[in-house]
């Protein structure tokens, strides 16, 4: 990497700050060059906004789809891989006996990290963009360990059995270390240390690896200082969050074998097939055109799986071997050896006047990035760079951030990105404010929210993964008031038993919708002479429907039915380049370039009409299939025009169509969160009645789809408020290795949850779309701790919430 | 050893080993609707029916379906031909990743045969077993209420009250591809 990379890997905090100086956001106007067709009433749209049938639905409800697992039957020669993992937390691998191992029958190769295969390059797993903001602080195995779980020597065998009996046939001796799990115990000076100076490459700006820390952020607006030693009264609270597992119900699988044009594939579970296969070439050392990553259907990733977390493994047993390899991790090394969201604790400090004007709001995360770096730094800038933006008239701001190692189980991506920390600190915190001052919660945010016109500089002051950004499009007021509506705020009726009481609480949350200045997405449509269309996109469904919002968003722009449109997504060999599913940036980044190559296409097609319909192109569109002039009546089909353009007899062309989307800009969507609660005085059981929550996303492409991620969110977000996550014992080693561990609510105990879609029109997004999956992940655990709060006056700060942490509260102020 | 089993409505014999699980010989034999979540019965994604009961495939040892009827995924409705369950899923936008529907969709069926009018408040307890990541179940549950109606309406039921079945569609994943890279696998996502 050369310097100026090195720099950037601070996620360009520089730069941006050099923007705001020079008054570069001003380049940040409210009007935006919008084309006329991409603003559509709702009854001029065809394809956008209707609940269109998923593309892969048909497949997955007869189980005809096809997840990385099922390409088993495919390769007779597969070989199956398996993990020897570290038992101990920290420490130095001093011996591995293989032999055992290795003398058993269908066992084709042990790997340790002395093994030619191994790749002993420095590298992350942390799917981002180039240069990467994350450290290369891994190895593919490893003899320095530094959690129960980091992978020291791999298996191939003949089957799954053999696979995992070779991998307990193999003895590994240690010299052990001192261990710390605590992150605060790990910032102090003596704590022992997890890297030493110069080990990591591609270091983090703010590190310091004497205390364990990978990195520190910050920024601030204004004087926040002055604000705080000011006239206004100080509020401070501190909040924890949970070790949240994605517990995605497909695991971490990867298929890796070498084809008959010495091309490496890896047909892979994967959010990011490009990132992956950059990454495997910078670890391999193998030019990047000989590696293919194919995505097929994939079971779930919520960022667990915006990672290389598996793929080495099978890749480099497969060139050992000369086999194809499967690695499919076991549901215990989902919990234990895969990722995690981030623990945090999160410090909110504000200054309010008597009057309830915030003058300034200062917020401080401590997370827990675990063994390693993977995310930890960017994870972190979005504790502050996504909630604390909802407040664009607090004109004061400062956010700032230490990200520790612990010999603890690694972190990563998790949808929400830092954003569920930071809004729990925050969202809990103004409530508290809002009931000291004696003020409504929900009035005291109302004269402080972003709205249309504001220009968003907290996003920007920290740089990295914000930057300045003019709102166009906020529904925060109506998502308030049909929230409100919904779960009845005003009419809230309480139990007739003396020890029962009913509250509710609400949040506001904002996203971004992918990563402001750093994303590209990219697609090509063909057409066949029949008038159908092959669709090829770089964007990643990871079964949240991307596919068929691309399909819809062709479709609107094609003039002919989403069925006439074959989706070819996600093949680095055949589809164009994609950053892949992450940062909510998949239908308004990737869908753009979607649009963009249907109108590249399409013009292509008027062109074809004008000449077969005699009429001008100006007078032409498309629509049911045809070319048609509105003027004169006249069409002809897209059949007609496929069928000509490529068999005409004088000219003949290949209608194709190309776009490609990036852009600095990354529009908040925003939700406004209810919970309605009954809480027991006697016993701090609480009875979750509902859940509301209404999103602005934009447009919604398909609306279906969008309430699924929503209502999927928020069930998430539940799990967070009300769930233990991955307990850990006193030697960092994960107590969870089972679902059965696990506090994923089940069908019975999920609550009534209402999702809202309030239409707005971000005109920056294809249709008016901006993001949904995200926002609603970050809002049950302060609303609920709000209308605990609500209910009996005590409030939790520490996730999760439950009876007897209420019941303590009770108690104590009983007394 | 030889397992002797009616799949899907057909009589078949398949090889298996003692410690296999129904799971394991399933999805050897190409039939990988049924997924393999964690192998201890705690999720739910390998649901099948043995002699009609719902069952997590995963931890039942194949020698105890000796002679018993297996209904998988495969065997219900075929893409072009929806069961009014499948259908019903499709309808109401109740999957994304699909990753559990398969056993949530054969559950649902067992549930639905049992009691054909379901309240809400059954059904969240009939499919408590199967776990999903992405739903939040709202748009599940609905699902199966709608197909307690559909099927209500007399669209496909049996005389016996119960769903009719079709017989084994004839899984594409039986025919095997030896060749590494002929990009087979494209049609099939």
């Amino acid at each position: 990497m050369s310097d100026d990379e090195t720099a950037k890997a601070d996620g360009g905090t520089a730069s941006q700050s050099e923007a705001i100086e020079d008054g570069r956001d001003e380049e940040h106007p409210l009007e935006w060059d919008e084309p006329e067709n991409n603003d559509k009433a709702p009854d001029e749209r065809d394809s956008v906004s209707h609940r269109a049938e998923k593309y892969d639905d048909r497949k997955l409800v007869t189980g005809q789809a096809k997840y990385t697992a099922d390409y088993e039957e495919r390769y007779p020669n597969l070989a199956y891989a398996a993990v020897v993992r570290s038992e101990i937390p920290h420490g130095r691998v001093t011996d591995i006996d293989t032999s055992a191992a290795e003398a058993m029958d269908g066992v084709d190769a042990v790997l340790t990290p002395e093994s030619d295969a191994v790749p002993n390059t420095k590298y992350t797993s942390a799917g981002q963009s180039y240069p990467e903001p994350s450290p290369w602080d891994m190895q593919v195995l490893n003899e320095h360990v530094r959690y129960i779980g980091d992978p020291i020597a791999a298996v191939a065998a003949e089957d799954r059995a053999t696979a995992t009996d070779a991998v307990e046939a193999i003895k590994v001796s240690y010299e052990e270390y001192d261990y710390v799990t605590d992150p605060e115990a790990a910032f102090d000076e003596d704590a022992p240390q997890l890297f030493e100076g110069g080990e990591v490459e591609n270091e983090i700006v703010g590190h310091d690896y004497d205390r364990n820390r990978m990195s520190h952020i910050g920024g601030e607006l204004g004087d926040v200082d002055s604000a705080l030693g000011g006239e206004a009264h100080v509020h401070e609270s501190e909040w924890e969050t949970i070790r949240q597992s994605h517990a995605n119900v497909e695991k971490h699988t990867s298929l890796a074998y070498t084809n008959e044009d010495d091309r490496h594939v890896l047909i892979t579970s994967t959010q990011v097939p490009n990132h992956t296969r950059r990454q495997l070439a910078h670890l391999f050392d193998i030019p990047i055109r000989d590696i293919r990553v194919q995505k097929p259907r994939v079971g779930g990733g919520f960022g667990g799986k915006q990672a290389m977390v598996v793929e080495p493994i099978p890749l480099a047993l497969s060139l050992a071997t000369d086999r194809p390899v499967l690695y499919e991790a076991s549901r215990e090394e989902e919990f234990y050896a895969m990722r995690s969201r981030h623990p945090m604790t999160v410090k909110a400090k504000t200054a309010v006047t008597d009057d309830g004007d915030i003058e300034a709001i200062d917020l401080y995360a401590l997370s827990n990035t675990g063994a390693y770096g993977s995310h930890g730094m960017t994870v972190a800038g979005n504790v502050g760079s996504k909630p604390m933006p909802l407040y664009s008239k607090v004109p004061n701001a400062r956010f700032e951030a230490d990200i520790v190692h612990t010999n603890t189980p690694q972190t990563g991506a998790m949808r929400g990105y830092g954003a569920p920390q930071g809004t729990l600190a925050l969202e809990g915190h103004l409530d508290e404010v809002a009931r000291d001052l004696g003020l409504d919660p929900i009035e005291f945010r109302r004269r402080h929210h972003m709205e249309v016109g504001d220009l968003d500089e907290i996003a920007g002051m920290m740089g990295g993964e914000g930057a300045n950004r003019r709102i166009r499009s906020c529904g925060l007021d109506e998502c308030i008031e049909r929230g409100k509506a919904a779960i009845g705020y005003d009419d809230l009726e309480q139990p007739e038993e003396d020890h029962l009481h009913r509250g509710i609480g609400m949040a506001l949350s904002a996203q971004g919708t992918g990563v402001a200045g750093d994303e590209l997405g990219a697609a090509q449509i063909m057409m066949n002479e029949d008038g159908s269309f092959h669709l090829q996109v770089g964007g990643v469904d990871i079964g949240t429907g991307a596919d068929t919002a691309f399909l819809q968003i062709a479709a609107e722009v094609l003039g002919c039915d989403e069925s006439d449109i074959v989706v070819k997504s996600s093949d680095t060999d055949v589809t164009p380049f994609d950053y892949g599913a992450y940062a909510s940036s998949t239908t308004y980044i990737s869908g753009m370039a979607v649009k963009k190559a249907a109108e590249d296409a399409k013009a292509r097609i008027l062109d074809w009409g004008s000449k077969l319909l005699e009429e001008p192109v100006e007078e032409l569109e498309t629509g049911d299939g045809t070319v048609y002039s509105e003027a004169s009546g006249k069409s002809v089909t897209l059949e007609d025009i496929g069928y000509e353009a490529a068999y005409g007899d004088d000219e003949r062309e290949h209608i194709l169509g190309k776009g490609t989307h990036c852009t600095e800009e990354s529009p908040p969507p925003f939700a406004a969160q209810f919970a309605d609660v009954t809480v027991d005085e006697t016993t701090g059981e609480f009875d979750v009645h509902k859940l509301v929550v209404a999103v602005d996303c934009g447009v919604a492409i398909n609306p279906g789809m969008a309430e699924g991620q929503i209502e999927g969110a928020n069930h998430m977000s539940y799990e967070m408020a009300v769930s233990d996550g991955i307990t850990l014992d006193d030697e960092g080693r994960a107590e969870v290795t089972d679902f059965d561990e696990y506090g994923l609510p089940s069908a019975t105990e999920t609550p009534p949850i209402e999702s809202i879609l309030v239409e707005t029109h971000e005109p920056t997004g294809p249709f008016g779309a901006k993001s949904v999956a995200e926002v609603p992940t970050n809002t049950v655990p302060p609303a609920l701790s709000n209308a605990v709060r609500d209910a009996v006056g005590v409030r939790i700060r520490e996730m999760p919430i439950t009876a007897e942490k209420i019941e303590s509260k009770l108690d104590e102020r009983e007394a | 050893m030889e397992i002797e089993l009616e799949l899907n409505g057909v009589e078949r014999t398949v090889e298996a080993s003692k410690s296999d699980s129904l799971l394991d010989v399933l999805r050897r034999n190409g039939y990988t609707g049924a997924k393999r979540g964690c192998d201890t019965g705690a999720c739910g994604f390998c649901t099948v029916r043995v002699d009609g009961e719902p069952v997590k495939s995963c931890v039942k040892p194949v020698t105890t379906v000796q002679g018993a009827a297996v209904e998988t995924i495969e065997g219900l409705g075929t893409q072009d031909d929806l069961h009014p369950v499948q259908q019903a899923f499709v309808d109401n936008t109740a999957l994304q990743c699909g990753f559990c529907i398969p056993g949530m969709i054969m559950r649902s069926t067992a549930l639905l045969e049992e009691n054909p009018a379901p309240t809400e408040q059954e059904v969240r307890e009939a499919l408590s077993d199967n776990l999903c990541r992405c739903t939040g179940y709202k748009k599940i549950v609905a699902a199966v209420l709608d197909a307690a109606e559909q099927m209500d309406d007399g669209t496909a039921v049996a005389t016996d009250g119960g769903p009719t079945l079709n017989s084994d569609s004839g899984t594409t994943a039986e025919i095997e591809c030896l060749r590494t890279d002929c990009g087979c696998m494209e049609g099939d996502q």
